[in-house]
């Protein structure tokens, strides 16, 4: 099991730094259509991040600021954003995932709509590959035991 | 300049092959760890100097961002398991 | 792109490469782990530094260069609390610092 670490540099370093971890994550999804990147990429940072404050101060603290059921919900949402816009093209008459079709309920122009899907897909895989992420580094080094076991 | 850049980034390549001699042969798992953040330093440059040859900067700096990221992560992990490793 | 940015770049590019030569040297020489990250730690950091900021001057005024400046100010907080945590570790774990006229370490930790 991970201890939280009483080192008062590492402590200060990551909580500065995990911020704008988060914040450059979110650019690289959001900018995935024309750089590299994307969902899978940002979703991955996403979870270095919360892996180096699991890391840092422990999985008690950790727990606290994302628990087990929000990692259920997160994972998840994102397959439902994922899904949901493919079966929104389905009942637009569309292939599934076809993005063009969702010009009529966005009212924009198809390459707009094409545009605007993709980044709507990008967001749902990096909701999930971040909680799966957490998820797999959180069991493996807890050893399987849940963290209220532990604290006896 | 752009000949100079490539002198530059041949010069850190061999110096990769260098440290990698106390990665293959080092004694113990710490000095490993050492050679490996110091050729993960040079990696970062190197990737800078690859995009400034092929005229697509703005394209490897993310990469060379993302690359120190998770340089120092992995870093912080793996001294993080030795120092578990000991106390069980 | 003025001839005087250039060559500031220039110089700076070559103090990087110079102190990556002189780390790479310490890590291969020095007798034991301590001194060894003594050298990598100071002189990686210095160097990556250097090669940053001259590659900033030479980009000019653009967004890259204020991503490449983003990259010095990260690597000048993480790569020394790294050093940091590898040494903290190395300390807990037993590795034993050298002392003058024993003979070069090769433990097995």
């Amino acid at each position: 099991m991970i201890r939280s670490s009483e080192d008062i540099i590492i402590r200060t370093v990551s909580r500065i730094l995990v911020p704008f971890i988060q914040l450059f994550a979110l650019y690289v999804i959001a900018h995935g259509h024309y750089s590299p990147g994307g969902g899978f990429q940002g979703g991955v940072i996403l979870g270095a991040s919360l892996v180096l404050l699991l890391i840092t101060y422990g999985p008690s603290d950790t727990r606290r600021h994302i628990s087990g059921k929000s990692v259920a919900v997160f994972s998840s949402l994102g397959v439902l954003i994922y899904s949901g816009i493919g079966f929104i093209c389905l009942l637009l008459l569309g292939n599934y995932l076809d993005y063009g079709k969702l010009s009529g309920i966005l009212h924009v122009t198809p390459a707009e709509a094409r545009s605007l899907g993709i980044l709507g897909i990008e967001i749902g895989v990096g909701f999930t590959v971040m909680a799966i992420m957490f998820s797999i580094f959180f069991d493996i080094s807890s050893g399987g035991k849940p963290p209220e076991d532990e604290k006896e | 300049m752009s000949t100079f850049f490539l002198a530059i980034g041949l010069g850190l390549c061999i110096l990769v092959f260098f440290v990698l001699y106390r990665v293959v042969f080092g004694p113990g798992v710490f000095n490993r760890i050492a050679a490996i953040s110091a050729i993960g330093t040079k990696t970062l440059i190197i990737l800078l100097i690859m995009g400034f040859v092929y005229g697509r900067v703005e394209m490897f700096v993310d990469i060379s961002l993302v690359y120190a990221l998770l340089n120092f992560i992995g870093v912080l992990a793996v001294s993080k398991f030795l120092e578990m490793e000991k106390e069980l | 792109m003025t001839s005087g940015a250039v060559i500031l770049s220039t110089i700076f590019m070559l103090g990087g490469i110079f102190f990556f030569t002189t780390a790479t040297i310490g890590i291969l020489r020095f007798p034991d782990f301590f001194t060894r990250l003594h050298a990598t730690g100071k002189g990686d950091t210095l160097a990556v530094l250097l090669c940053l900021i001259g590659l900033a001057i030479y980009e000019g005024f653009s967004l890259t260069a204020l991503k490449i400046v983003f990259i010095a100010v990260f690597m000048a907080l993480a790569q020394p609390t790294a050093t940091h945590a590898i040494s903290k570790a190395a300390l807990r774990v037993g590795v034993q610092p050298w002392m003058k006229g024993e003979k070069e370490d090769d433990s097995s930790i």
